[in-house]
């Protein structure tokens, strides 16, 4: 009994350190995630006047509006200090035009809707001597719509980044997966080498294609554009569909084919019927990963771009041009990143697999 | 004393996954012991607890009389042969059968002269330098047997070795495993879920079912005393055939009676029977205890329904009472299907079970 | 007749064996077009003046410029220690998520957020977090672990400083990505192999060194190439962090020549260093298959 009891404690010993050193890794991982979507949420307010910053963005802005001889005075609540500090003018009275400032100066500063209509309420309330304080919903979604309004051109950069992305699959899917096809079927001279053309493609910085590529492009009239873009990322992207499609090809049986062929299909009927169906999910995940490098992708499009930019080049000049706040680059980078991170979580089974199938 | 001892071990994974349930078992030294059984009944856990791959829940080994349940498992002196060989593929074979030796820091010169000895002994002395890629499946195998046997173990383990060999091959290394066995003198433990391999090979076979023991014995015991319904129904090719029956005890003889035919037993002979006077028993009757016999003198007749010749015999199956019963005859006999043949029972060696537990009637002329 | 057919049987077996011929053709013109094509004509004209003369003026400019060695020594610096750390890390954590605790496909999912995060978020992220009022510094603050005073001037630091910096954010971000690698390697390891080596008498550690590494070699020299190839060619963030030339690396340089300095003779200067970025980048690719014994092992298949 006594060393059941003694087993089960080591075992539990084990496991507790096992999940105490998980979990710090995993805060190490989370917390600058973490900070960088928070911010994203945060205003203007809790990024620059509070301090320490707030770890976590708050739901809501409290005020308090107070009466003096030199007019009223509007509060704030600031979470580090614990405590109203004073916002926005020093005084201010009823008058249209301050008011609308006022209103104009909340929404910007704390992300919060305050009618002229509604201040005035409060400065009625505010008249009995005793200062009103009141809560207003923090507007979270704020600085992302802030970013597409104030950052030119995020919009229509958007719509770029989405056309580049997708022609980049159609092509990197098409010749990788043929390739690919070719790789997991076939022997042929010349596949060690062509396996190795995801490295050798590397070798030669990105950047450096991209510079003789203006002039190329320029040529056949794509500088600028998002298909000259897409032809540009695919080279990298066509040798990861090469060897995700390979693999994703190889874990499907041969003889799966040789069975519809037996029962009368020709090779091509039995890939079409047998083999692509069961790819698809494959496939799939193969265009979500080339839609990732083709979307994150920066320098050959800061490179390749001039009227025409890409997101990621739209919010890497606002965080290389200090053109913003850092709370609103968040909301840009956050904006860039989800689509990523989403598509990443969805195929991480697929690259798992990838880099089993394929190696030097 | 014994070289192994078993003490109540039992594996839990999870809250209802049991691996092995309850373990008792003694193994003597030199003995070759069979653990048998339908897969999942827990010969793998059974095996991977005693080279401390797997944790015990409860209960204790003991190795040559001292307790190694919560020894790692480089330090208990056992080796073991894996299912799917496990031998390293970045190794040669001699590197593969030296790797122990180096790692007890043997002086150079021996672990050549004992990897020679064991890769001789299972016959791949001449292929010591291949990598394990450049072998065939049946040589890899040997390279796992050589690695396994270099180390002198206090124990041999071996999880179904030859499961993943061809049949013919498979009979071979069996004859070889034995004859190895029978130089090396190793305490071994081996598990297979192959009943004819079970046979051929072991000192004792134990016979595992949902994580126990159901039970241990010689290959004969097994065959001819088998414990329970199970027993009878796993071991034998084809497995032995059931029939329940109504026990009733007339005018001093007992009679066995089946919807198709009725036995008369002698009262003194199968005196325990008397105590199911009314109740149900079931009969178990191997294949080559139903014996074809003119029809006059026959227990039953029955129409042929499939003819398998198997050159040294054959066998026959008819249906009855809407269940497939199967006996070996004699090649000589010329039975085709839709014969009608007459069939009787070799009584003396029929099996009695207990309808409700299955269990084997003991009885008292067997311990004569 | 019978040699049109014959001949014709013979095109049918031909056919067949063009098929994958046919299948990487695409990739083959492809690569040509868009990737031969612009290295050639990248390295042709790095050899260029502006005027269009041939000239090694370009090679010898960057040469005599003090900020190429300064570029190059950083780079090697960043090279060596980040690969050597993340791959540490990585394996560290490719065995702890493959011996499958439970949770254990819960934090892979997890831990491999950083690898899909663009670097421009990654930026973002780091400077909002850097900064002397940033997430950082309020976050030890918060804990109490410093006070208003003892705050971090972790973008002010000198060199060496700044390099450990980056080497660090470079591995955060990079880790997940050559995890991911190693633990595609090790799940086609079985598990038996290293039970036969406990069962054979060795330690975890004698296990590691002499089982699962030597079985995971193929794996660890493409994860280590992959990262050679791209740690070299590390830029972005030290930009983003930085700006140009607070610390100089060597594609960095490129960039600042081709698309900073806005002159048809720095775009050239550019060339030139991306020709010997190629170069940097193969000799070490090359240097590395060469120490890790990889030619050998290929050498003894081929035999
Ligand atoms: N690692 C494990 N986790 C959970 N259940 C297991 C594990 N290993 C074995 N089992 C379960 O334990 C039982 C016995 O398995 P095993 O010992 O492998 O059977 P055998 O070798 O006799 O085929 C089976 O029901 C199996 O599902
Ligand atoms: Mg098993």
């Amino acid at each position: 009994m006594n060393r059941m009891y003694k087993r089960q404690l080591r075992r539990s010993a084990k496991r507790a350190s096992l999940y105490i050193v998980i979990t710090g890794i995993l805060i190490i991982i989370i917390l600058p995630i973490f900070f960088l979507f928070s911010f994203s949420f945060m205003s203007d307010y809790e990024t620059y006047s509070e301090w320490p910053k707030p770890l976590v963005p708050s739901l809501k802005a409290e005020f308090k509006l107070d009466k003096e001889v030199d007019g009223y005075h509007l509060f704030i609540f600031n979470r580090s200090e614990n405590d109203f500090m004073p916002f926005g003018p020093l005084s201010f009275h009823d008058d249209a035009g301050e008011l609308e400032k006022l209103q104009e100066f909340v929404k910007r500063q704390a992300n919060c809707t305050l009618p002229v209509s509604k201040i005035r309420e409060y400065m009625h309330k505010a008249d009995s001597g005793t200062p009103v304080t009141f809560n207003l919903r923090k507007k979270l979604l704020a600085n992302y719509v802030l970013f597409f309004q104030v950052v030119n051109g995020a919009p229509k950069a958007v719509l770029n980044s989405l056309m580049v992305a997708l022609a980049t699959i159609v092509i990197s899917l098409s010749i990788g997966g043929m390739a690919g096809f070719a790789f997991a079927r076939y022997f042929f001279k010349g596949k060690n080498l062509l396996k190795l053309s995801v490295l050798f493609v590397r070798m030669f910085p990105a950047v450096s294609i991209a510079i003789p590529m203006v002039i190329i492009l320029g040529r056949m009239g794509l500088y600028d554009q998002p298909l000259g873009l897409s032809l540009v990322y695919s080279v990298g992207q066509i040798s990861m569909s090469i060897w995700i499609t390979a693999s994703v090809f190889m874990s499907i049986p041969v003889s799966l084919e040789e069975a519809a062929m037996v029962f009368g299909t020709s090779r091509v009927g039995a890939f079409w019927h047998i083999t692509l169906p069961l790819a698809l999910p494959g496939l799939a995940a193969c265009a979500m990963y080339s839609f990732i490098g083709s979307w994150n992708e920066v320098i050959s499009a800061v490179v390749l771009t001039q009227f025409n930019p890409t997101f990621p080049v739209v919010v890497y000049k606002a965080l290389v041009g200090s053109q913003g706040q850092i709370n609103l680059i968040t909301a840009g980078s956050v904006a860039q990143a989800l689509p990523a991170i989403i598509f990443t979580l969805i195929i991480r089974k697929y690259i798992i697999q990838m880099w089993s199938g394929v190696k030097v | 004393m014994a070289t192994l001892e078993l003490i109540d071990i039992a594996k839990r994974f999870s809250k209802n996954v049991w691996g092995v349930k309850k373990m008792d078992l003694e193994v003597e030294e030199k003995e070759f012991i069979v653990l048998l059984g339908p897969s999942g009944c827990g010969k793998t856990t059974t095996m991977r607890m005693i080279a401390g791959l797997e944790e015990v829940t409860r209960g204790t080994i003991l190795l040559e009389g001292k307790d190694i349940t919560d020894i790692p498992t480089r330090d208990r002196g056992i080796s073991m042969v894996f299912q799917n060989y496990a031998i390293w593929p970045h190794m040669s074979v001699y590197e593969n059968i030296a790797f122990s030796l180096k790692l007890r820091r043997m002086p150079g010169n021996e672990i050549k002269a004992r990897v020679q000895k064991t890769a001789d002994m299972v016959k791949i002395g001449n292929l010591l330098k291949r990598l394990p890629g450049q072998l065939s499946g049946g040589q890899q195998q040997r390279v796992a047997l050589a690695r396994a046997l270099a180390v002198e173990p206090k124990l041999f383990l071996m999880d179904e070795p030859l499961s993943n060999l061809d049949a013919k091959l498979r009979v071979i290394m069996r004859t070889e495993l034995k004859a190895i066995h029978q130089q090396t003198q190793a305490t071994s433990i081996f598990v297979t879920h192959d009943q004819s391999e079970a046979m051929s090979m072991a000192d004792r076979i134990v016979i595992m079912k949902d994580g126990k023991i159901v039970q241990i014995g010689t290959p004969d015991e097994v065959y001819f005393k088998s414990a329970n319904i199970f027993v009878a129904g796993f071991i034998g090719t084809p497995p032995s055939n059931f029939f329940t029956v109504k026990c009733s005890v007339e005018n001093g003889g007992i009679s066995l009676q089946h919807p198709n035919f009725t036995l008369t037993v002698d009262p003194h002979e199968f005196k325990e029977l008397q105590e199911y006077r009314n109740k149900d028993i079931i009969i178990g009757a191997r294949p080559e205890d139903i014996l074809i016999v003119p029809k006059e003198s026959a227990a039953f007749t029955e129409k042929v329904l499939v003819v398998e010749p198997q050159g040294s015999h054959q066998v026959v199956a008819f249906k009855l009472n809407e269940r497939i019963v199967k006996m070996i005859v004699s090649p000589e006999i010329k039975v085709r299907p839709n014969d009608t043949i007459g069939l009787a029972f070799n009584v003396q060696r029929l099996h009695f079970f207990d309808s409700n537990t299955e269990k084997r009637i003991p009885l008292g002329r067997e311990e004569l | 007749m019978t040699s049109t057919k014959s001949f014709l049987s013979l095109d049918k077996e031909s056919k067949k064996k063009m098929v994958p011929y046919l299948l990487i053709a695409p990739v083959i013109i492809y690569y040509f077009l868009f990737w031969m094509f612009p290295v050639i004509n990248a390295i042709v004209e790095s050899f260029k003046s502006v005027d269009g003369v041939w000239t090694f003026d370009n090679y010898l400019y960057i040469f005599k410029n003090p900020v190429f060695y300064q570029a190059l020594f950083n780079t090697g610096f960043i090279v060596v220690f980040s690969v050597t750390i993340e791959f540490v890390l990585a394996f560290g954590l490719a065995l702890l998520i493959n011996t499958k605790f439970k949770g254990s496909s819960i934090f892979l999912f997890l831990a491999i957020i950083p690898m899909s995060l663009p670097a421009v978020a990654v930026g973002a992220m780091w400077s909002s977090g850097l900064a002397t009022r940033g997430w950082l510094n309020s976050l030890l603050m918060t804990i109490g672990l410093i006070d208003d005073g003892g705050k971090f001037l972790f973008l002010a630091g000198g060199r060496m400083a700044t390099m450990w910096l980056i080497i660090i954010i470079d591995a955060w971000t990079v880790i997940p990505f050559v995890m991911i690698i190693l633990l595609a390697g090790l799940q086609g390891i079985g598990e038996d192999v290293r039970e036969a080596g406990a069962v054979f008498g060795g330690t975890k550690f004698q296990i590691l060194r002499k089982i699962t590494m030597p079985m995971l070699k193929p794996t660890i020299t493409t994860a280590m190439i992959l990262r050679i190839i791209s740690a070299i060619q590390i830029w972005l963030i030290i930009v983003l962090l930085f700006g140009f030339n607070r610390l100089p690396v060597l594609l960095e340089q490129v960039v600042l020549n081709y698309d900073q300095l806005g002159a048809a003779y720095f775009e050239r200067i550019g060339l030139a260093l991306s020709v010997l970025v190629a170069l940097i980048v193969s000799a070490a690719s090359v240097f590395y298959l060469k120490v890790s014994g990889s030619f050998e092992k290929e050498a003894v298949q081929n035999e």
